[in-house]
């Protein structure tokens, strides 16, 4: 084990992100060393990334959204369909569907921003199946109940140099942690200032808030819609790396699915997410290829998780935002 | 024409009784416990399995009733097991927690009677259309409107006239003063889920007979009963129901004139009920904020 | 000119008349207590002033500004911060960050992302400030949860006065606090009237904090005006005494 005594400069909080960064960079080194391989790793980020956003929301502004997958969904419906018919361009395709679902989300929230708890949560899974039925009845653009196919990742040209994400599966996981980097390099800056402190003193007591002059609807608003901005980003890079994107990312499945990555992780950290991201997806992988009873599975870590484990396997360790 | 109207509508009627009969049971929990619970769709499946595997010995009109009992004894353990360790706390807890157990009912389902899709036997004498003409009012659609027009008619004695019934409803209005009164809450709460849970396997004989089993049965009826609840206003039974009478026969009537948006057309009366009374129609405005 | 001005207002429940035609007029740099027994409408008339909920009629102003309309967070942004009956804090926070929030809302930051470092300065001078007039600097790195009783409502005071107001609304401070705590209170409750100037307005229940801090005082019973005058004229007034008799205050 490391000890903050040998760094001195360095307090143990920056160490750990140091090392955790750098666990993420040298991912396509050490993961096939413990049976993983890069594309898992991938998915793991991904939702990672996913859960991480849902948790900007339910962790540091204590509202609860089970409708997530909608603008996880969009994301990747938006970079989907802008490679297909558009462009051959996968930075505008990734900016398109970060687009597409942030947008939509920011509209939709303002009617939500009002509600509270459980009514919050029905609306946004209701919100959110007005998308899968849009996906899986809209054949001729999104290719229906079979998803959207025909589409391909393209490589990035960055002047001379050409980064192959389209052949080259560790080339995209490192366009993936780019993009990964900047949207929770985003999201720690956001929970850091004076603004991420408006959210989290709506979390701890909203009624003080409003009584300090916070403007709570306004701030629910725009947490919601970072929120979603966010997800999408994590959906267009889940088309991205399947070169594909069906309507079961937009379905309220896969909406609790991310929430329980979150607090499975620990919804009060800040980091909780993406490693209950990265357990459950080792799970679902490992499971799934096991039995066919995975749903059960699957339930029932639901319900441990609930019974057993409600602060998730972070919260007990760690306290608050990163400062 | 008409007659391509009349049997939308009637359809719309029928399928919105369905949402009426998942909704008030998805309500009442939501209301008393706070709890939205995501496995009722799952129970209403229930319903019918355990409705086809007691045809054979007591008869249809027996398991119409025992059928809906059994499902809602279930209800009662799985409430008493699990949900009620989640009242009070956090409610993103019970939505997980109820998530999860409709993964695993809906796989039970699957593993104990298969993925195929299984008829249910509805006695012949109901089973019958009533007039040439009108060829899809049959026995059995007349007979599911009439069963849940007395179910929710009990319900609502229920509620108004026993002392349990009683009890729930000034629970919703104030579960702390009902508890100091030296109401047993936890009974109460478990009480309450059950009746929910009976509704929701009653809908499921109701369904089977109509549309056979199959594991994921309830699944489309969970969003419908999600939006009717919301259209009526949170915290109303009454706007419950009439919430699910509104969006079935609005989605029926769009399928005359518009078919694939269907689907649809609940959504946007959700949006717009949203936009003009954010409260839902039959919900009370609150504090200024 | 009056601070603040309350013409009239009335709050019903459906059929309940929690206020009743009350008027208040409180002039800059005084402090006023309302008392009545219990059930008399002071906290609903508390509610109204602050915007926790509109009249169903009257007018409230503000330094001249009509406000009836204006909800609770724009009313604290022209300069109205009120504590509550029961403490309302962030618990899971330090008293440092507690404040900090309440600053930075004062400041207009509550959309800012990037901070100079003169203004990060300056922030924190002020919390500082803050902590200390309400005597919790040895306490400020503290979870405000952790806190005894007596030391959360300082806190949530310090919070009020971080806001930098002009009237500042206290619902019964010493509520639920032993007697070491409350002669605190009290002693905090002077010292920003008399030191620092502060118009302040507080429902109490301990007569003899009342009468030992108020300039003026208002009397209500069953959501109306029973009197309104000095300590001096209000211990005098025999309908105040008839409403209090039998009432253990």
């Amino acid at each position: 084990m490391l000890r903050s005594a040998t760094t001195p400069v360095l307090s143990r909080q920056r160490l750990g992100l140091a090392v955790l960064w750098l666990v993420l960079i040298l991912v396509p080194f050490w993961v096939p060393f413990v049976g993983g391989y890069t594309q898992l790793a991938g998915r793991a980020l991904v939702l990672g990334l996913a859960a991480m956003a849902l948790n900007f929301l339910l962790g540091f502004t204590g509202v609860m959204s089970f409708g997530h997958a909608a603008w996880f969904g969009l994301g990747a419906y938006g970079t989907g369909l802008m490679l297909r018919y558009v462009t051959s361009s996968t930075l505008l395709a990734t900016v398109a569907g970060v687009l597409l679902g942030g947008v939509l989300g920011t509209l939709l929230g303002r009617l939500l921003v009002r509600r509270r708890g459980v009514y919050f949560a029905m609306i946004t899974i209701a919100f959110g199946q007005i998308f899968f039925y849009i996906a899986y009845r809209w054949n001729s653009l999104t290719g229906g109940d079979d998803g959207l196919r025909g589409f391909q990742r393209q490589p990035i040209g960055f002047g001379r140099f050409l980064l192959d994400i389209q052949g080259n599966d560790i080339a995209l996981y490192y366009y993936l942690l780019f993009v990964f980097a900047i949207c929770v390099g985003l999201m720690g800056l956001l929970l850091g200032s004076p603004f991420g402190r408006t959210l989290i003193a709506i979390r701890e007591n909203e009624r003080r808030a409003r009584f300090l002059g916070i403007d709570v609807e306004r701030q629910i608003w725009l947490s919601f819609s970072l929120s979603c901005f966010f997800c999408s980003a994590a959906g267009a890079l889940y088309a991205l790396l399947n070169n594909f994107a069906d309507p079961m990312t937009l379905h309220y499945t896969l909406s609790g699915e991310i929430v329980i990555m979150a607090v499975m992780g620990g919804m009060r950290s800040f980091w909780g997410p993406l490693l209950g991201a990265a357990v459950f997806v080792v799970l679902q992988d490992y499971v799934s290829s096991m039995t066919v009873n995975w749903m059960s599975f699957i339930g029932l870590l639901f319900v441990l998780v609930v019974l057993f484990a409600p602060r998730g396997l972070l919260g007990v360790l760690q306290r608050e935002t990163p400062r | 024409m008409t007659q391509l109207v009349l049997f939308n509508v009637t359809n719309g009627l029928i399928v919105g009784a369905f949402y009426v009969l998942m909704a008030l049971g998805l309500s009442l929990i939501l209301n008393l416990s706070n709890v939205i619970n995501f496995a009722h769709a799952n129970f209403l499946t229930l319903g019918g399995y355990f409705a086809y595997v007691l045809i054979p010995v007591i008869g249809f009109w027996a398991a119409l009733f025992v059928a809906p009992l059994l499902t809602a004894i279930v209800g009662i353990i799985v409430e008493r097991l699990m949900i009620r360790r989640v009242y009070g706390r956090d409610p993103v807890y019970s939505l997980l927690l109820t998530f999860g157990l409709a993964f695993i009912l809906q796989d039970m389902c699957r593993y104990v009677w298969g993925t195929q899709g299984l008829p249910l036997a509805v006695p012949a004498s109901i089973a019958q259309p009533l007039s040439a003409d009108l060829f899809f009012i049959t026995g059995y659609r007349v007979f599911m409107v009439v069963i849940v027009l007395v179910a929710v008619a009990g319900l609502f004695a229920f509620l108004r006239y026993s002392r349990a019934g009683i009890r729930i409803r000034a629970g919703i209005l104030d579960l702390e003063t009902v508890a100091a009164l030296g109401v047993n809450v936890q009974l109460l709460r478990s009480l309450n889920f059950a009746v929910g849970i009976f509704l929701a396997g009653l809908a499921g004989v109701l369904a089977a007979g109509q549309i056979g089993l199959n594991p994921n049965m309830g699944d489309s009826l969970l969003m419908p009963s999600f939006i009717a609840i919301i259209v009526g206003g949170v915290g109303s039974l009454a706007g419950t129901l009439f919430g699910g009478l509104l969006i079935g026969v609005a989605a029926a009537v769009t399928t005359v004139f518009y078919p694939t948006a269907a689907d649809a057309v609940i959504y946007v009366i959700m949006a717009l009920v949203l936009l003009a009374r954010p409260r839902g129609l039959f919900g009370e405005e609150g504090m200024m904020s | 000119m009056n601070l603040l001005e309350v013409h009239h207002v009335s709050k019903n429940f459906g059929s309940l008349h929690a206020v009743q035609d009350v008027s208040l007029m409180v002039a800059p740099g005084e402090l006023r207590a309302i008392i009545g027994p219990n059930g008399a409408g002071k906290t609903t008339f508390f509610n109204l002033i602050t915007g926790f909920f509109p009249p169903s009629a009257g007018e409230i102003r503000f330094d001249g500004t009509d406000i009836t309309r204006v909800p609770a967070s724009g009313r604290v942004r022209l300069g109205m911060a009120r504590t509550f009956q029961i403490t309302e804090i962030f618990p899971e926070l330090t008293v440092r960050e507690n404040v900090r929030i309440a600053v930075e809302a004062a400041a207009g930051m509550t959309l800012g992302i990037i901070l100079r470092r003169a203004r990060q300065e300056a922030i924190a001078h002020e919390i500082s400030a803050a902590i200390a007039l309400t005597g919790l600097t040895d306490r400020a790195d503290r979870k405000v949860g952790e806190l005894a009783h007596g030391d959360q409502r300082a806190a949530e005071i310090a919070m009020a006065l971080a806001l930098r107001p002009r009237l500042l609304l206290l619902d019964e401070p010493t509520a639920g606090m032993g007697e070491q705590e409350t002669f605190e209170i009290a002693a905090l409750i002077r010292r920003l009237h008399r030191d620092s100037r502060y118009t302040i307005v507080l429902i109490e229940h301990d007569m003899r904090v009342v009468f030992h801090l108020a300039d003026r005082i208002t009397v209500l019973e069953q959501g109306c005006l029973l009197a309104e005058g000095t300590p001096a004229e209000i211990a005098a007034n025999e309908a105040v005494q008839a409403a209090y008799l039998g009432q253990a205050a």
